[in-house]
């Protein structure tokens, strides 16, 4: 066979290919899309489904879109613990995102500290109580982690929470993301002390001697745990100013109320 | 400089492509009966290995993602144009190689056509991208992804041999033998997971 | 080669007797592509941690090698031989990348943990063995069978050692809670497991006990049929 028919073989080949893919991809694309928000809006759920009372792997596409429109809501923080205006967002994301609820935080999380955005998601729960979901990245063994912590309505106590990673070795590493009697652990463990300090989490191993700020490490996964206490020391230090204005508020309305039943009697 | 050290001692040791992730097993398993004609695919795949990583690297980025030349996201074409480029840069060493080298071609070329099928090359580019390296990051990672499936290739072939004249039960020799082998090696190269390249 | 069958041009194009049926069954067993011919090995232990992620693959790779199958023996008299091996290669790949965005659309999550081994199909030696010692010789209803039989015999074996990893490293099966204790490892707490004592090994779950677990395949499949065993 000549070079011209190969030539000419080659080109049909290449063309037949080429459309079909891209007819394929053009015509999957959106269906992509959705698959992919719905994934990561379940990873947040996920951090709340004790609240929700639901399996959050078992919900439709179109229940986590309406979970999402009705009981969700996001803020940006700055790493200051500041919330961030629209104006500011579309700014700080060079126009990529013009409210909360369309920056990507995965990638937010790579820009140096100070450019950063962080969320800081809402969620009404049934009983009309507010829980503050809080996401952090770090490194595991491989490659990234992140995870998703919730709290309760008090902003001390840990209340829900869900991780998951890139590339941990199954049976190891990713115990994070899979062992339920794991990650359910820091459920209760609090992140603020009596005096109203930060205090992080520890991974510790063979046995948690203060129950309140520890957790059992998984056996097998040194660096992953390693990996999950330094993100969340790092991280959930950003949401610290934030928080605490929700403290002086608190205890502002508190005395107010003192006060008032004060002048009452 | 030492991020690249780093990448390089990670890919050869810490994730083996070989031991840790089994990629191109079938040339793996074939191929370890003596440590001559391992040594021989193993050069060989370290030469193509550091040779299509960057160069796929290259394609992803200047032709088929949304700023390369197109500004389209072409990247549903990427294992049409990984395994072509893969397909074609062996085909060219082959040419370059033989004409070049006879000497080297003798000792290489019969393993070079064996090269295109192991997953070890498209596995690494696939991992490269997920990865999220630069160039040189790459160009690292290829070398280093390499070195260690040479490394692999080589310490199997060599237990393989001295394994003859050991009395394994006759439905066990052989292939039986060389996964359970690979398996304890694979065991063997999970001591070092966790192990910080930076502390080098 | 034994398997090519030389057919005569009176036969029907598509017809399903004993030498059909052959080409289907032949691979499940004595001619098994991972445990006989060792084929395609690199997938098969990555895939293997959990039934459904194997069950997922092995329907992957039985689609692509049969219609890979069907696709070269079509073009098999078109294909300038100078290029055969990138044909073959772009038929394999196109082939895997459909199957790839189908699956991204239909099952994100599976499609998310399986990464870039569904891309691996492509340099799955299964496929590319076929092509080259059936699909370039026969008719194009024959290599389709072939295919799918050798498709099959290979999702056969990822689905035992799937079978014997998760059961023994997790305790369940398809993610349900089987054996073991209830609360640990447990992806469906609200299932109660029987023989609470055992605690799932991990080792089953980590990669060196897929080539353990494949191993003791070959073993016992040699032992029950002497003819496959290894002189050497």
């Amino acid at each position: 066979m000549g070079n011209s028919s190969v030539i000419k073989f080659t080109l049909i080949m290449t063309v037949i290919v080429a459309f079909v893919l891209a007819l394929l991809v053009s015509g999957l694309k959106p269906i992509h899309n959705v698959n992919e928000s719905v994934y990561n809006k379940k990873g947040i759920l996920s951090a709340v489904s004790e609240q929700l009372g639901k399996d959050v792997n078992a919900l439709s596409n179109q229940e986590v879109q309406d979970i999402f429109a009705n009981q969700i809501t996001v803020q940006a923080l700055n790493t200051e613990g500041k919330i961030v205006s629209d104006d500011e967002i579309s700014s700080m994301t060079n126009g990529l995102a013009k409210t909360a609820a369309d920056v990507d935080f995965a990638l937010e999380a790579k820009k140096p500290e100070g450019e950063r955005l962080l969320p800081l998601y809402t969620f009404k729960a049934k009983d009309g109580k507010d829980y503050n979901i809080m996401y952090v990245r770090g490194k595991g063994l491989w490659d990234e982690i992140w995870g998703y912590i919730t709290l309760q309505p008090d902003w001390k106590t840990i209340a829900g929470e869900a991780f998951d990673h890139k590339g941990e070795t199954p049976g190891l590493g990713a115990e994070i993301k899979d062992n339920k009697a794991w990650f359910s652990q820091f459920t209760g463990r609090k992140l603020y002390n009596e005096k109203g300090d930060f205090q992080s989490l520890e991974i510790v191993k063979g046995g948690v001697k203060q129950p309140d700020y520890q957790v059992d490490a998984i056996s097998g996964a040194t660096i992953t745990g390693k990996g999950v206490q330094e993100m969340l020391q790092r991280g959930l230090k950003y949401y610290d100013p934030y928080i605490k204005s929700k403290f002086s508020n608190q205890m502002e309305s508190d005395t107010v109320h003192q006060m008032m039943n004060d002048t009452i009697k | 400089m030492g991020d690249l050290l780093n990448i390089f001692i990670k890919s050869a040791f810490i994730e083996n492509m070989a031991l840790s992730y089994f990629l191109g097993m079938c040339s793996f398993l074939a191929v370890s009966k003596s440590v001559k004609t391992a040594l021989g695919l193993g050069v060989a795949v370290i030469f193509v290995l550091g040779l299509t990583i960057p160069m796929n690297w290259l394609i992803d980025h200047y032709l088929l993602g949304e700023t390369g030349l197109f500004k389209l996201d072409l990247t549903f074409l990427r294992f049409i144009i990984f395994i072509s480029t893969i397909a074609a840069l062996v085909q060219l060493v082959e040419m370059v190689v033989e004409k070049f080298s006879p000497s080297l071609y003798n000792s290489l070329g019969i393993f070079l056509p064996l090269i295109t099928v192991n997953c070890a090359i498209l596995g690494a580019s696939l991992f490269m991208i997920t990865k999220e390296y630069n160039f040189s990051q790459s160009v690292s990672f290829g070398l280093g992804g390499g070195f260690g499936w040479a490394l692999a290739i080589v310490a199997i072939a060599a237990i393989r041999e001295k394994m003859s004249y050991s009395n394994v039960p006759a439905p066990l020799r052989g292939l039986g033998m060389a996964f359970i082998l690979t398996g304890l090696m694979g065991m063997a190269f999970m001591g070092l997971m966790g192990i910080d390249p930076a502390a080098f | 080669m034994a398997d090519i069958i030389e057919i005569t041009e009176k036969e029907p194009a598509i017809a399903f007797g004993k030498e059909e049926k052959k080409l289907l069954t032949d691979p499940i067993n004595e001619n098994n592509p991972i445990t006989v011919q060792v084929l395609g090995v690199c997938s098969a232990l990555a895939v293997t941690t959990l039934l459904n992620k194997a069950i997922v693959m092995g329907i992957a790779v039985m689609l692509v090698t049969a219609f890979s199958n069907l696709f070269t023996s079509l073009l098999r008299n078109y294909i300038p031989k100078q290029i055969r091996m990138i044909v073959q290669l772009v038929i394999i790949a196109f082939l895997v990348t459909v199957v790839e965005l189908f699956l991204k659309a239909y099952n994100y999550p599976i499609w998310k943990e399986l990464s870039v081994f569904i891309g691996l199909i492509i340099t799955n030696c299964i496929v590319m063995g076929r092509l080259e010692a059936f699909a370039m010789a026969n008719k194009p209803w024959r290599s389709f069978l072939d295919g799918l039989g050798n498709g099959f015999g290979y999702a056969v074996i990822l689905v035992i050692v799937a079978f014997i990893r998760e059961l023994f490293g997790k305790g369940s099966l398809f993610n349900y809670k089987i054996i073991g204790p209830t609360a640990e490892y447990a992806l469906n707490t609200s299932q109660i497991g029987w023989l609470h004592w055992y605690v799932p090994n991990n080792l089953m779950i980590l990669a060196p006990a897929a080539m353990f677990v494949l191993g003791v395949l070959i073993w016992l499949q040699r032992t029950k049929y002497k003819k496959l065993v290894d002189i050497s």
